[in-house]
């Protein structure tokens, strides 16, 4: 009985690790999967095979995907604070057509394997398209908002595309700034 | 290294880190000092161990271990391995004396479980601070 609801489990989690959206999910999927079939092991009277499935298969290898999804990928958004400085009540006008164009970008990085991440940020627009760590600045206008990213950015490019082919209800710039002439 | 060097890491992976990090050296240990008589031995505890340094780079991702010299003392484990069934086996010590029979086993889940936690934990920072094309490692 607990080795068949077991075994349920683990077709469950791997079809949730197949399926979800993003990859560090996927590898937490994957670590429930391996401790699963280290109770198995366990309930099929291997001890020592219990042990060395649960310090290799959830240890070492989820620490190891996650380090590698560390190592690049990550994909930095910085909403800039700068835009606010006009009234309060306009502020709000267009709150929620441009949180669904901020997650509609979130949701295109999602899905070229990237992991994005978003920040806010109270830099001016020069400081923050300098700073190394953003790839991406956003700032926030009446209308709509507008993306400035590097002109050798290619991801750019299909990001733009994507709004041209689908088009959403608030309005999106896209800017490219060209960083390597500005800093000689 | 100079502290601004470091990227910055996420807070949640440091504190839980920094707080399992003892328990994981404990329990890596422990499964290698009781492999004779419960669960566990060589292999698995040095698996545990050599979890530690990936646990360290997560947290901590500077190259300031050696992964040339540690290679090294892994062959020289290597060579131990081999070296003490010969002694303790071959010359008929365990059947003189059978009530060493659990040190020897003591001595071999010890000197498997520092291999394999230096093995894979070689393999683990070679992989993690693994760049360019060119650039290879002799196994």
């Amino acid at each position: 009985m607990v080795e068949t609801i077991t075994i349920l489990l683990m077709i469950v989690f791997a079809l949730l690790a197949i399926h979800s959206s993003m990859l560090s999910l996927a590898v937490i999927h994957l670590t429930v999967l391996s401790l699963l079939g280290a109770f198995l092991y366990l309930l099929f009277a291997a001890p020592e095979l219990a042990i060395a499935e649960a310090a290799i298969g959830s240890g070492l290898v989820a620490l190891l995907y996650l380090a590698s999804l560390k190592r690049n990928k990550v994909y930095t958004i910085a909403v800039l604070a700068e835009g606010h400085n006009y009234r309060m009540t306009d502020a709000y006008l267009g709150y929620m057509g441009r949180m669904r164009a901020i997650r509609e970008i979130r949701k295109f990085f999602q899905r070229r394997e990237f992991e994005p991440q978003i920040v806010f940020s109270e830099k001016s627009l020069e400081e923050a398209l300098k700073y190394p760590a953003f790839d991406l600045v956003i700032t926030e206008e009446k209308t709509g908002i507008s993306a400035h990213g590097s002109s050798e950015s290619y991801v750019l490019e299909e990001l733009e595309m994507m709004f041209q082919f689908h088009g959403t209800e608030s309005r999106v710039n896209i800017v490219r700034h060209d960083l390597g002439e500005e800093q000689p | 290294m100079i502290e601004h060097d470091i990227p910055e890491q996420s807070l949640v992976l440091e504190v839980v880190i920094g707080f399992l990090y003892p328990f994981m050296l404990l329990l890596g240990f422990f499964i290698i000092l009781n492999g004779h008589h419960t669960p566990g031995g060589g292999f698995q505890g040095g698996s545990v161990l050599a979890a530690l340094f990936i646990a360290r780079y997560v947290v901590y991702p500077v190259h300031d271990v050696n992964s040339e010299k540690m290679h090294m003392f892994q062959r020289i484990f290597i060579a131990l391995i081999l070296l003490t069934p010969m002694v303790f086996l071959f010359t008929g010590f365990i059947h003189r004396f059978p009530e060493y029979r659990s040190l020897y086993l003591l001595v071999m889940n010890v000197l498997i479980g520092f291999q394999v936690g230096m093995e894979i934990g070689v393999a683990i920072l070679r992989f993690a601070f693994f760049q360019g094309v060119g650039k290879t490692w002799r196994l």
